[in-house]
């Protein structure tokens, strides 16, 4: 029962939100909106203590049949097992956060009731993704969450910018969709289920012995499959839409573009590991994309102005290492950087957002600076949440990237390049981010007279969310403290056996995954921490040394020093124009020929001309009909006449 | 003594007279008069053979066909007088509209 009441609150939310109350104040309609949300949290943490007091044992909650044809069969089942929970605690908890903040920053907008109701249908489809326990169910909560977010992307729709925007990422995520469709068609066509409880007895059972096609089909369902999570957790080549989804409000960006939506592929791997565990050139090409992504999003944040941008482009590269993990077969480390960036990016994200409202929606770091004074608790969290992206020893996103690299160094030789290309990420995150809050919050004020004078911290309904952010930043990554660093009374807590009962490597493939479980010699351990820790160091003190007074003489210097560089790294790598020329003009051009030419030229032409070809035709005869009654009488008198003749003699 | 060939020759008679009414006669309501006169060729003959072979099934049709062509005269009659409301004129020399 309780557990139907998390999928129902948020549902209601957006009902009672979109459909009913419309003429409501905004008040309304953000307490009415929370509230739901905050109710779901309730329900959810209730079930997941249940839940855990029961066993936790993973569990099918059966819900109504939907599809059956023949041997197929979806119905409304879903899974509460440990994954599924965290995530759970994650989208309604965090979304909570998220939602009482919103009110705040859409105090002046008119039409919350609009974005209320989005953003809670957004949380109800997020949970059907988590909790669905068959891929067709996952792929209503990945379409609905692909359409909430297009929704809230072009939430200010009047502006032509942003409305593309929306178009944008719903596009490029179609790309995505075709993949997983096929790796949902793929899965039916060798496996005859879609159920993932069903799938992963079937793999993991000691007497079903796959055959050699079907080894040969998982490392296609598992690339489909991947080729879906990098449209929703943008990745290379697929990640163009997420920078440009920044055109939405900035809860919308905390929520959807870097705490849950985008997490959904990590998600989905997670959740059908035994099945990636089985193909490990889909684990390579995984880990490489991440790693690739990873770095490249970095290196374009180092340049960015905008203070959103720069956090998008962190966004993807945290995501990136999301998958890096999964890709060497670390999924729970994945998971767990999925938990902590969650946490921490929701909080960078939402204090940007203050910072965004105070500067009167001015998002451009080169007129800021120096909000230290104006804003000091915003101020404060935001050098928490920037502290944890950067992995500063003690921060939560000190263990759970640690790990990820940790895991990309064992994962043997073919794993090093991945983890150099990691490690070098993390080195550039910590420039970028520590130049954001260099920009932002230290330095003389750059802002313009009438700016400068209403800068003034947020309200407490802001800043409040705020600050329950920056403790869980602060305070989450001691669920998975790594062997070498003893903390009395935390090593039962260890996340790595959290999710222990989830993932599962088939017997197959154990040899293969051995070193997930292998022992290392603690200095190897001590070492890899102490590299990132040093990258980290040297990276952030450059960045306080070029940065701490606005643009100073070295960044200056250094950006004139590299002018093909930096112009390179400010425009992207000109991905999007090479999209824009070799794909979506292309594309635009066979579509005008297909419209031109074969529709209006060649398959109207056909139907026109069949009947023009009949008039004609008739044309030719009709100068027998002269209209005259009598002569048609005549005729048909006549005719009479000859056939009674014929008939009778 | 009357026969049935008697009858026949009228009705082929009248009939025919409707036939040429309706080939040549200009003014629609003269044509519409003349289709009149061919069904009623047909009763005729109807009725003969009901005489002839003493049974009612003949003057049967009758009373259907007479039911018929009032019906469709009103009908005719009416389109007749949507014709000349229209156009202004009976004459079917005028009424050419269908030439193609």
């Amino acid at each position: 029962m309780l557990f139907w009441l998390i999928l129902f609150f948020p549902l209601l939310g957006a009902f009672l939100n979109g459909l009913v109350l419309r003429k409501v104040s905004p008040t309304v309609s953000h307490i009415l909106g929370t509230s739901a949300l905050i109710a779901a949290f309730v329900c959810a943490l209730l079930t997941y203590l249940q839940f855990l007091a029961g066993g936790g044992q993973a569990q099918v909650i059966t819900g109504m049949e939907w599809i059956e044809a023949g041997t197929f069969k979806a119905p409304f089942n879903f899974i509460l097992d440990r994954l599924s929970g965290l995530m759970l605690l994650i989208i309604t908890g965090i979304g909570s956060l998220i939602h009482i903040y919103a009110g705040g920053y859409m105090h002046e907008e008119k039409a919350t009731y609009r974005f209320f109701s989005y953003l809670n249908l957004f949380v109800f489809m997020m949970l059907l993704l988590v909790l669905g326990d068959n891929l067709l169910v996952m792929f209503i909560g990945w379409e609905g969450v692909g359409l909430c977010s297009y929704l809230l992307i072009g939430y200010w729709y009047e502006d032509d910018k942003n409305a593309a925007a929306g178009m944008k990422a719903f596009l490029v995520n179609r790309i995505g969709d075709i993949g997983f469709l096929l790796g949902i068609f793929l899965t039916f066509k060798y496996f005859h289920t879609v159920s993932f409880s069903e799938l992963k007895q079937m793999i993991l059972s000691a007497g079903a012995q796959l055959n050699g096609e079907q080894i040969e089909a998982i490392g296609w369902i598992t690339l489909a499959l991947f080729v879906g999570a990098c449209g929703k957790s943008a990745q290379m080549p697929l990640y163009v839409w997420l920078p440009d989804a920044m055109a939405g409000p900035t809860p919308v960006s905390a929520l959807i573009h870097a705490a849950t939506m985008v997490t959904a592929g990590i998600y989905m791997m997670t959740r059908l590991n035994f099945l990636f565990y089985l193909a490990p050139t889909t684990q390579m090409i995984v880990a490489s994309v991440g790693a690739v992504t990873a770095l490249f999003a970095a290196t374009i944040a180092l340049v960015q102005y905008d203070i959103k941008k720069v956090l998008a482009y962190s966004t993807v590269s945290q995501l990136g290492y999301m998958v890096l993990g999964c890709g060497v077969g670390a999924y729970s480390a994945g998971v767990f950087h999925l938990f902590t960036h969650a946490c921490f990016k929701a909080l960078l994200f939402l204090g940007a957002g203050s910072v965004i409202v105070a500067m009167h929606h001015k998002q451009d770091m080169r007129e800021m600076g120096g909000l230290r004074k104006y804003m000091p608790v915003t101020h404060l969290v935001m050098l928490i949440g920037v502290l944890a992206i950067i992995g500063f020893p003690g921060l939560s996103g000190f263990f759970s990237k640690d790990e990820i690299l940790w895991r990309a160094w064992t994962g043997g030789d073919q794993y090093h390049i991945q983890w150099g290309l990691g490690a070098l990420a993390a080195v550039c995150t910590s420039f970028y981010m520590v130049r954001l809050l260099m920009l932002t919050f230290y330095g003389k004020n750059r802002s313009d007279h009438h700016t400068q004078e209403h800068l003034h911290e947020t309200s407490v309904v802001m800043w409040g969310p705020l600050v329950v952010l920056a403790i869980l930043s602060a305070a989450v990554g001691y669920l998975n403290v790594p062997h070498i660093i003893h903390i009395p009374g935390l090593t039962n807590l260890l996340f790595e056996h959290y999710l222990d009962p989830v993932i599962s490597i088939p017997p197959q493939v154990a040899e293969h995954w051995h070193h997930l479980h292998a022992e290392y010699p603690q200095s190897l351990e001590w070492a890899i921490m102490a590299v990132s820790v040093a990258g980290m160091a040297i990276s952030s003190l450059l960045a306080i040394s070029m940065y701490s007074n606005g643009f100073g003489r070295i960044a200056n210097s250094l950006g004139s020093a590299f002018k093909g560089a930096h112009r390179v790294l400010t425009n992207k790598y000109y991905v999007d124009e090479f999209y824009d020329s070799y794909i979506v003009t292309p594309l635009r051009d066979m579509s005008q020929f297909l419209w031109k030419v074969v529709d209006v030229l060649i398959i109207d032409g056909i139907v026109n001309g069949v009947g023009q070809a009949f008039m004609l035709i008739g044309g030719l005869s009709s100068f027998r009909m002269s209209g005259s009654l009598h002569r048609h009488g005549m005729v048909m008198v006549v005719g009479i006449i000859c056939m009674l003749t014929v008939l009778f003699f | 003594m009357v026969s049935i060939n008697h009858y026949l020759v009228l009705a082929t008679f009248m009939f025919l007279c409707g036939t040429l009414g309706v080939l040549f006669r200009r003014n629609l309501l003269l044509v519409l008069m003349s289709i009149e006169l061919m069904l009623n060729s047909v009763n005729l003959v109807f009725v003969s053979g009901s005489r002839l072979l003493g049974n009612l099934d003949g003057q049967v049709m009758v009373f259907f066909i007479i039911t018929v062509a009032a019906c469709e005269a009103g009908v005719g009659l009416a389109m007749v007088i949507a014709l000349f409301r229209r156009y202004g004129t009976v004459d079917t020399n005028f009424l050419r509209i269908l030439r193609g």
